[in-house]
């Protein structure tokens, strides 16, 4: 029952002390503090009955030290390998028990581990200690057998007194109870990153300890091991020894972890030795006396199984205690590790930054200093809003813009950087002509990493370190791959933000056109004797067509038809300015060829030198029955009558913008035409002429005027219709390429009423 | 150098996303010497696409300094507004150096359309190249 309590008491202990230790070293792995609270019901009874094992084979080893003792002769072989057995199977089942009840959830920190060793220890030797000295002298001769003075006869190794027997149970009982935890909480240190091959030695090693224990079952205490014996320990010693070397947990702790585990693993081998009994078979160690002589009075199989347990304990505390030494330096290696993989994480979700750039930005460069690569950092894109070469600086981390100016040309780095495509090093900032830095600024090393996705160089990481030589290659590689994932961002959110102005875009072009279409006339104006039709369509969203009517006077209108150079939107604010060219100078012209004059000094003012406006004025008199026009560079008009064929009305003209002096004015020639019911004008654009069908070949101005001719009877809307059918029919299926604008008229000549109106205008003036 | 006029560029994925029938490098620009001259002959079609090749052209011989410089359109079928807006944005700085830019041999077509603009009153408009450079020739002597 006291070995129950001991070790119910041990687990408890160790738990608390745990648990404490992690919340002062802020642990990230979860605390293990409820090992055995919910235990399923089987498993209790499995854990009771191995415990009741146990207490079972320390009954038959109390029955057969009694009897042993009762006896002169000594025991019968096949009594002490009964025991043998039994005792064995009792350590067994104690085994279990202890396993069960330190069995969490998930490999325990080294740092528990080692914590509770030494607890168990102090507890177990502390016990045994004074048991094992209580009624001896303080210090021994040695001039006897440690035996005879332990109260065994020397010859036959029987307890000489009840006493002596509870003593050696007792104190063989603490040291199995510790081995067997020593074990089992070793065995989680060793199988932590278990491979087939680790579990296998460590099962091996524990066979051959069991299997070279039970073969001692014959032998009389004191007697020393038989060579076959001593192979068998040395085999297994070689697999202690491969297990000792299973110290992987040590890579998974920080700095200051390691220096606390090197501690306990100290102060765990101190006790091991002060506990492990004295070479040269003087049977004592230096905490219990006659330690390892009451074990083999008790059970030579025990004995020599906690011995071996001791020694792989004694082991395993060396070999991590060096280790650990060892690796102290590389601590940092670790935590710089897990802040790459934390940062890598991080980086993942920068796809979620993408409506916000700031944001991204200033990720993106605190990425080398929380990965551990840098102590200070910044990103440099070029301008996105001005849309130059010229890197801005859009993100720091642990330094100011201001500072890096002062210290760094961010400028010529990400040149270089984006010219060879590769990162660039600098070992020692003073010395490079790029960096005005001395000893003591903050940046002693600079790393550059260009920042490319899809061949682009989209910016530059620039990651800085205090010291001189501060990046190693495998720096490099990570700020490199964080490089990597941060362009890939990058460029998502620059496609998105395109994708978001292609479409703001878009609708504003959307907005221009209807504010183009209301620029255009509604409807073309309503007077007696005349027929007029017009449309217009624009090869893009808006265009640099132009046509208009505007009421000079009762019986006078102007109409104009124009088209800027190009295409699009220069186009279309030029044709707004035509617009409002049109309805102010209109009124104040005289004539068609005053009207283009003042046009063209208006417009030449805002015209680029390679953009010019062809244009055709004309003034339709209903009174005098005329059409005056000018043509300034455009399309000629085509003019059929009745009683002739389909024509243009080709009078010389300079295109507005061409010249910006006299001899424009003097290019231009007027041409009145005297009306005749049935004549019909046709304007038109360019787009019109030169639109191309499937087989390149142009739509031109015979075509123009052959489909005039055939429909020279109809009225304007019906001709209309008639030039854009047929055009449609030559295009086939091609679309528009150019804008276009066809305007017809016609004049049907003065209604009756009106000609009589006239006439007697004419009888009473005369 | 002087910047490319926004309207010989189109606005981005317009005109190439919806007219993607229109072929858009079918024009050249090749460079000849005969003396101080520079042909440039003209190949294929000059609209505002390729407009900009023209300009980049007729910079080069500025750059080299050769403002005598004859645009041989014997070889071009089509010319657009903006391409005859590239002549107008050269002419008046090549002749305050003392050279000029003569056009020779167009064909009919292609004049018509120069015409129609009253080029020929701004431009020395040749039947032919031969006539051109001779008149360069007799020009400097």
């Amino acid at each position: 029952m006291f070995l129950r309590f001991a070790g119910a008491y041990v687990t408890f202990v160790t738990i608390e002390s745990g648990s404490q230790y992690y919340r002062t070293m802020n642990d990230p792995s979860p605390v293990d503090g409820s090992v055995d609270v919910a235990r399923p019901p089987g498993q209790r009874l499995k854990l009771f009955g191995s415990a009741g094992l146990f207490l079972a084979s320390l009954v038959g080893a109390w029955f057969f030290h009694l009897m042993d003792m009762q006896s002169v002769a000594p025991m019968d072989v096949w009594v002490r390998m009964v025991h043998g057995l039994v005792s064995l199977a009792g350590a067994a089942g104690l085994w279990y028990a202890v396993s069960e009840l330190l069995s969490g959830s998930g490999a325990p920190a080294p740092s528990r581990v080692f914590w509770r060793l030494i607890v168990a220890g102090a507890v177990c030797l502390g016990v045994a200690g004074p048991i094992a000295s209580w009624g001896l002298p303080v210090s021994l001769p040695d001039s006897m057998p440690i035996d005879a003075y332990l109260g065994f006869d020397i010859q036959s190794g029987k307890p000489l007194a009840a006493a002596v027997a509870v003593k050696m149970m007792l104190v063989a009982i603490c040291q199995v109870v510790f081995v067997v935890i020593l074990l089992e909480s070793l065995s989680q240190l060793v199988l932590v990153k278990r491979t087939a091959t680790s579990q296998r030695n460590w099962v091996i090693m524990l066979f051959l300890m069991a299997i070279t224990s039970a073969s001692t079952m014959a032998n009389p205490p004191g007697d020393p091991l038989s060579t076959l014996q001593v192979v068998g320990f040395i085999i297994a010693g070689v697999f202690m020894l491969v297990n000792a070397f299973r110290l992987s947990w040590i890579v998974f702790l920080s700095f200051r972890r390691r220096l606390f585990v090197l501690a306990l693993s100290l102060g765990l081998g101190v006790l091991m030795l002060l506990g492990m009994s004295g070479p040269g078979g003087t049977g004592s160690s230096v905490i219990v006396t006659g330690s390892f002589a009451y074990l083999q009075h008790y059970s030579y199989p025990l004995a020599t199984f906690t011995s071996a347990g001791w020694i792989f304990g004694v082991m395993y505390c060396f070999t991590s205690f060096l280790s650990l030494l060892f690796h102290l330096p590389t601590a940092g290696d670790y935590e710089q590790r897990v802040g790459e993989r934390a940062t890598m994480h991080s980086l993942a979700h920068l796809v979620g930054q993408v409506f916000d750039s700031g944001g991204l930005a200033r990720t993106i460069a605190a990425a080398p200093v929380e990965a551990g690569s840098a102590s200070c950092s910044w990103l440099a894109t070029p301008d996105p809003r001005s849309g130059s070469l010229t890197p801005v600086i859009v993100g720091t981390h642990g330094i100011t813009v201001d500072r890096i100016n002062e210290l760094v040309d961010t400028e010529a780095f990400f040149e270089d950087a984006s010219h060879i495509r590769q990162p660039i090093v600098v070992n020692n900032g003073a010395l490079d002509r790029r960096m005005k830095v001395r000893t003591g600024d903050e940046i002693g090393s600079l790393l550059v990493v260009p920042l490319m996705a899809r061949g682009e160089v989209l910016g530059a990481l620039f990651a800085a370190k205090v010291v001189s030589r501060g990046f190693e290659r495998d720096d490099i590689e990570t700020v490199g791959i964080f490089a990597a994932q941060a362009a890939v961002a990058m460029d998502n959110a620059r496609l998105f933000e395109q994708q978001i102005e292609k479409e703001r875009l878009s609708r504003e072009l959307a907005i221009a056109r209807e504010v183009q279409m209301r620029l255009l006339p509604q409807s073309v104006p309503q007077i007696s004797g005349v027929s007029m039709a017009a449309s217009s369509v624009s090869a893009q969203e808006v265009g640099g067509d132009y046509y208009d009517f505007v009421r000079l006077a009762d019986n006078r209108l102007g109409i104009i038809i124009a088209d800027v150079s190009g295409k699009g939107t220069s186009a279309a604010f030029y044709m707004a300015e035509m617009q409002g060219i049109f309805h102010s100078v209109s009124r104040l012209a005289t004539s068609p060829i005053d009207f283009l004059s003042h046009a063209n000094t208006a417009i030449s003012h805002s015209l680029d030198r390679n953009v010019f406006v062809s244009a055709i004025y004309g003034i339709l008199d209903t009174d005098n029955e005329s059409f005056t026009v000018a043509r300034a560079g455009h399309c000629p008009m085509a003019f059929i009558r009745l009683s002739s064929d389909a024509s243009y009305v080709r009078s010389p003209g300079l295109g507005l913008g061409l010249d910006r002096g006299d001899l424009f004015r003097r290019s231009l020639t007027e041409e009145t035409i005297r009306l005749q019911p049935g004549d019909v004008f046709v304007l038109y654009t360019d787009g019109v002429v030169e639109s191309r069908s499937m087989a390149g070949e142009e739509y031109g101005y015979e075509r123009l005027l052959e489909v005039l001719t055939e429909h020279r009877h109809e009225d304007a809307d019906e001709l209309h219709a008639s030039i854009l059918r047929n055009l449609r029919h030559f295009l086939g299926g091609t679309p528009y390429d150019d804008d276009m604008t066809l305007l017809v008229m016609k004049w049907h000549g003065l209604p009756v009423n009106r000609l009589a109106e006239s006439a007697f205008i004419a009888e009473e003036s005369s | 150098m002087r910047p490319v006029h926004p309207n010989d560029g189109l606005p981005v994925g317009t005109a190439q996303s919806l007219y993607p029938n229109i072929s858009m490098s079918d024009f050249s620009v090749g460079f000849r010497s005969t003396g101080e001259v520079r042909i440039l002959d003209l190949k294929g079609e000059l609209d505002a696409h390729t407009a900009s090749e023209l300009e980049a052209a007729i910079q080069k011989c500025q750059s080299d300094q050769a403002v005598q410089i004859i645009v041989n359109g014997a070889n071009l079928v089509y010319i657009s507004s903006a391409g005859l807006g590239v002549f107008m944005a050269y002419i008046e700085e090549v002749r305050e150096k003392g050279g000029d830019i003569k056009i020779a041999a167009l064909q009919p077509k292609v004049f018509n359309v120069f015409d129609l603009l009253g080029f020929p009153m701004l431009f020395d408009i040749t039947d032919s190249e031969d006539e051109a450079v001779s008149r360069f020739s007799a020009a400097t002597s």
